[in-house]
């Protein structure tokens, strides 16, 4: 079963795949609230393709996310992650599995207060233990435009800035997976388009694979691969067209 | 990650400074205590050591059962013969050395407080154990040399008269010489010299000598010698080098000392406990705030054990930071105490402050300790924090604690701790261990309602919130706040309650004490008058009672003495000795066999004893009991009479004649004499006489009535309860400061929610308002939890003191100001963080995020 699903043909670019999903069902409650977050849902993703998953409030789409990423368990099904189950890991395999393979980009930035861009960029290697390769780090600030900023604490920083120094702090380690939920979600039209720009510059520079939730059209719009949810199946899985495409898509959904 | 540490920490600057202050004061209290015991006790070491400079081989009696006073018993001059035909003693002397008092022209004491005062005999040059700064050593026989501090303090100079008291009547002596002692100040002790056959006359000890001070022939080691002359000298004297006489001398200060200690370390011990309930909810609400940043961690890799450490090392640095803050407070408080002590007349020997590795080692560790026991659960529920809170919008966390699994805990812990208080009152395990286990029980109750109380907080604060509630919404909102988090309300409130009832409890037990004296003195002393040494404390000659009953008026005077022995089967008990032809004059006793007639009745080697002593010892009346004297004697008494126990035992446990007293347990002076005055005669009259007539002979000796001594008494339980509640304060301003800090931090929690209310229209004054009511309903909640666990405990204790004749009291006006004082000071924590939130700019706190 597991095989017929990697032969499955993904919409987007191509690669080897990293992620497996099959059977993904996650349950809240019981008899009267019972709540079916997801119901049967199979998915793969490949190297190298930046993933928008939507859908409407309550469809889902979270709950994939976080599921996907090891955030939560599923009530049954599998993930595997580059051929590694995921779902039966204890805590210590997870922070591993973490701290190597996934990055993560919130909506509310999550940056340490305390610690300048540049040590909240180089944070999860400081985790790690492992020393920060200085060339990468110095691109990666330059990249995402904050070489006169990098001493500079969260709090004299703009929340686009932020949003990007949390996007620099999840490649450095070059995850295998870099997760987004709703990374523009709390930033303005300007800020959202800088950070968006960011992540499709990742997957097409270094090859870096994104998987992001949104609900905002235009972000969606960005990716290479469009996966919609709806009271948790997957009801669609496509190359998006175009934004006013997408918002078609989601009055359908609705 | 250690970097983030350090920098979350300075972040929390103000945070971390308050959770170090719940640690400052005890560390504070600790190395003070340290540095204050070593000081005194390496200045005593000088001293001794310096005294015993040229002193090759001292003798003294062996202290067979230690007394109140600590001196040895004198011992037969006739050793001193035998000393001195040893081979390789080149000088010996034989030295008085005792208890007296010294006076000034006036009959004012030249002491200093409670220190005592000595007489001694001077030595040979070589042998003499002070310097002589001024004058020369006493020859004739009205001759006195006294140290320079007490001449000082009373303004006296060479030429000058002064008093000596011993065991007589007071006697003037020409001042002719002024005398250091071992380099360092004594204390307030003071010391005068006479010549030997004055000093033995006057301390009552012709015939005998207290010491004798021997040096060696070049050539002869002080242990040979000592080896030799022990094979001569009887073998209840104590035979030591000069050196070894120091050093035991020292110690024995050392032990007399350590009750001082003791009781200080108690009391930081209990400002710690409490310290760890503040680190404990600081700790707590820390890591409830820091929920996301702590799932943000996990989820870029951040393993548990390194949350548990971020949070640990935090606890760790504030410790480090709290000890040595600590320590160097405590040797300011050393300073301070010592000057405290001597303000009060306990002068302590001073020299430069000791202040040992032990002392810095040992604050560190119980600093530290502290610090991280504390935040240890803390720290666990931190990693407990999943990283998929990173994403979760609500930043405090729930609790998940289950209410069956608290109930049990803290059930279990609570019989546990009850059950160690009932097997101490139950079988009387007396000393340390005793106390130790009181203790461990109570803590174990404490810590039982801690963790029970949370699940009391909501019923506690809707009944004392609802007055406040009347006051309007402020004062409901209020109620409600102190509600919503009962954990954190709890930890607060069972901080101040530790304090609040040990507070509770002394009060309770003082005012029994109080009027449990009162009780004995209105119904035992059947004496209007009392005769008694300087503070009470020290003895009287007895001639002073011979005296009193020559005077018109008096129809009886009857002196009672003290020794304290060792009863076989029984330990260490006191025991009293009366005049039997006077005494059913001036005291009314209560019988269980026998009757007032025995008293009278008493000769030889016959004894009244205590209900307390017969129990333990099966006693009655025609039994005989085996009792070792101070001298080393062995003495046999029978039992003529047994006392009803509720006496408050004021005679002691064993009553003999005058006379048994002072053929085999060598006292000669009387402890304190009580005067019978002729009916119809006004007392107050009687005492004026009395007064006049021992202005001369016995200036030291109090006269008193029933109530001065009452009020004299009362005044020493009070002096003493005034220091406890001062050394209870600490613990107490801590939990103030953990009501501080966690008011502090709730505001910050509730940022946008004071700002949703300034938004609609609240003012800054409500606000101030709100916060205030919410500081005092949880201070009163603590209040109120101390004032009944205080009761309860003070109940309990008190269950097997009641048959010594030992009743509790109740001072209910006491207690409930109390309370309203712990109210204000709840009124008192809540100004900064009112101040805080009503400072709050409404735009910002709404977008608060």
């Amino acid at each position: 079963m597991e095989s017929t699903l990697q032969e499955t043909p993904q919409p987007g670019a191509s690669g080897a795949t990293i992620i497996t999903a099959s059977g993904l069902t996650k349950i809240y409650g019981e008899g009267e609230a019972e709540v079916r977050a997801l119901d049967g849902v199979d998915v793969s993703f490949n190297k190298g393709v930046y993933t928008s998953i939507m859908g409407p409030s309550g469809s889902g789409k979270s709950t994939l996310m976080h599921i996907l990423a090891g955030l939560d368990t599923p009530t049954t099904g599998s993930v595997e992650v580059e051929g590694t189950e995921i779902t039966g890991l204890d805590d210590g395999d997870l922070t591993r599995l973490r701290r190597d393979k996934l990055g993560f980009v919130f909506q509310f930035f999550n940056l340490l207060p305390v610690l300048s861009a540049e040590e909240n960029i180089v944070l999860p290697l400081s985790i790690a233990g492992r020393k920060p390769e200085q060339d990468w780090v110095d691109e990666l600030i330059s990249r995402v435009g904050l070489q006169d900023r990098r001493g500079h604490r969260p709090s004299e920083l703009s929340g686009g800035q932020q949003q990007r120094v949390a996007v620099a702090r999840a490649l450095v380690t070059r995850p295998t997976v870099l997760f987004a939920d709703e990374p523009t979600g709390n930033l303005d039209s300007k800020a959202s388009h800088d950070v968006l720009e960011l992540l499709r510059g990742s997957v097409d520079d270094y090859g870096q694979t994104v998987i992001m939730v949104t609900h905002e059209p235009d972000s969606a719009a960005i990716g290479d691969r469009l996966i919609a949810l709806r009271d948790g199946k997957l009801v669609h899985d496509a190359p998006p067209v175009s934004a006013d495409a997408v918002i078609e898509l989601l009055k359908t959904l609705a | 990650m250690l970097s983030l540490t350090f920098k979350n920490l300075w972040a929390r600057k103000w945070r971390s400074l308050m959770t170090a202050i719940a640690v400052i004061f005890g560390i504070a209290l600790v190395a003070g205590t340290y540095v204050l015991t070593d000081t005194t006790n390496g200045a005593f070491n000088d001293i001794f050591v310096g005294a015993n400079e040229n002193t090759d081989v001292a003798i003294t009696s062996k202290q067979q059962v230690a007394q109140e006073d600590g001196s040895n018993p004198a011992f037969s001059a006739s050793v001193l013969k035998k000393v001195r035909t040893v081979d390789g003693v080149r000088l010996a002397s034989g030295d008085i050395f005792s208890q007296g008092a010294i006076l000034d022209a006036d009959g004012d004491s030249t002491g200093g407080g409670f220190a005592p005062q000595f007489i001694a005999s001077s030595s040979p040059e070589e042998l003499e154990s002070v310097e002589y700064v001024k004058g020369r050593k006493a020859r004739g026989a009205d001759e006195s040399a006294l140290d320079e501090a007490a001449a000082e303090r009373s303004g006296l100079d060479l030429g000058d008269t002064i008093l000596l008291v011993g065991t007589g009547k007071a006697r003037p002596f020409t001042l002719v010489g002024l005398t250091r002692l071992g380099g360092a100040s004594f204390g307030g002790t003071s010391i005068a010299q006479v010549t030997l056959p004055v000093a033995q006359q006057l301390t009552g000890e012709q015939g005998r000598f207290d010491q004798i001070t021997i040096a060696a022939d070049d050539g002869v080691s002080p242990e040979e010698l000592r080896d030799r002359i022990r094979d001569v000298v009887p073998a209840d004297l104590l035979v030591e080098t000069g050196a070894e006489n120091a050093d035991r001398q020292a110690s024995e200060i050392r032990d007399n000392l350590s009750f001082l200690s003791i009781a200080l370390l108690a009391f930081a011990a209990i400002s710690l406990f409490v310290g760890s309930f503040v680190i404990f909810n600081v700790f707590s609400i820390t890591v409830a705030q820091r929920t996301r940043e702590f799932g943000m961690l996990r989820t870029l890799g951040a393993g548990r054990s390194q949350i548990l450490r971020t949070v640990l090392v935090e606890g760790l640095l504030i410790g480090l930071f709290a000890s040595f803050v600590g320590i160097l407070v405590g040797i300011g408080l050393a300073q301070g105490l010592s000057a405290l002590l001597s303000a009060v007349g306990a002068e302590l020997p001073s020299k430069t402050l000791v202040i040992a590795t032990r002392t810095i080692v040992v604050s560190l560790v119980i600093g530290v300790g502290v610090t991280l026991v504390a935040s240890l659960l803390p720290a666990l529920r931190a990693t407990r924090v999943p990283p998929i809170a990173a994403l979760s919008e609500t930043l405090v966390a729930k609790s998940n604690s289950r209410v069956w699994l608290r109930g049990l805990i803290s059930g279990l812990l609570a019989v546990i701790g009850l059950a160690l208080i009932a097997s101490v009152l139950i079988s009387g395990t007396d000393g340390g261990t005793g106390a130790a286990r009181i203790g461990g029980g109570a803590i174990a109750v404490v810590i039982a309602i801690s963790i029970f109380s949370p699940q009391l907080v909501r019923p506690m604060a809707s009944v004392i919130g609802a007055p406040l509630q009347r006051l309007g919404l402020t004062g409901k909102l209020a109620r409600e706040n102190s509600q919503r988090n009962p954990s954190r309300t709890a930890v607060t409130s069972a901080a101040l309650m530790i304090g609040l009832a040990l507070v509770t409890f002394v009060t309770i037990f003082a005012s029994g004490l109080n009027s449990s004296v009162t009780d004995v003195i209105d119904s035992n002393l059947k004496g209007e008058i009392i005769l008694q040494g300087p503070g009470g404390f020290n003895p009287i000659p007895p001639e002073a009672a011979e005296l009193a009953s020559s005077i018109p008026g008096v129809e009886a005077a009857s002196g009672i003495r003290f020794s304290n022995v060792k009863v076989t089967g029984a330990g260490g008990r006191s025991l009293s000795s009366v005049q039997p032809e006077s005494v059913n004059q001036v005291i009314e006793l209560e019988w269980q066999e026998g009757s007032a007639e025995d008293l009278t009745r008493l000769s030889g080697q016959e004894a009244v004893v205590s209900a307390g002593l017969a129990d333990a010892a099966g006693l009655s009346v025609g039994d005989s009991l085996e009792v070792l004297s101070k001298t080393g004697k062995t003495v046999e008494l029978t039992t003529t009479g047994v006392l009803a126990s509720g006496n408050l035992e004021f005679l002691g446990d064993i009553i003999v004649s005058q006379q048994e007293m002072e053929r085999d347990f060598g006292v000669d002076v009387d402890f304190f004499a009580l005067v019978r005055t002729n009916p119809g005669l006004e007392v107050g009259e009687v005492q004026q006489r009395i007064d006049d007539a021992f202005q001369k002979p016995f200036p030291t000796v109090d006269v008193l009535n029933q109530q001065e001594l009452k009020d004299n008494q009362r005044q020493q339980i009070n002096t003493l309860l005034a220091m406890i509640y001062v050394l209870l304060a600490l613990a107490v301003v801590v939990s103030l400061v953990g009501i501080v800090v966690t008011l502090i931090l709730s505001i910050y929690e509730r940022t946008r929610e004071l700002g949703m209310l300034r938004s609609i229209g609240m003012s800054r004054r409500q606000v101030r308002r709100m916060i205030r009511y919410e500081a005092v309903i949880t201070a009163v909640l603590g209040a109120i939890a101390g004032l009944i666990l205080g009761v309860i405990f003070a109940f309990l204790i008190g269950i097997p003191l009641e048959g010594d004749g030992f009743a509790l009291s109740y001072p209910v006006p006491v207690l409930a100001t109390i309370v309203v004082i712990t109210a204000f000071a709840g009124v008192l924590a809540a100004i900064y963080p009112a101040r805080k939130a009503s400072k709050l700019d409404v735009l910002e706190a709404v977008s608060y995020e």
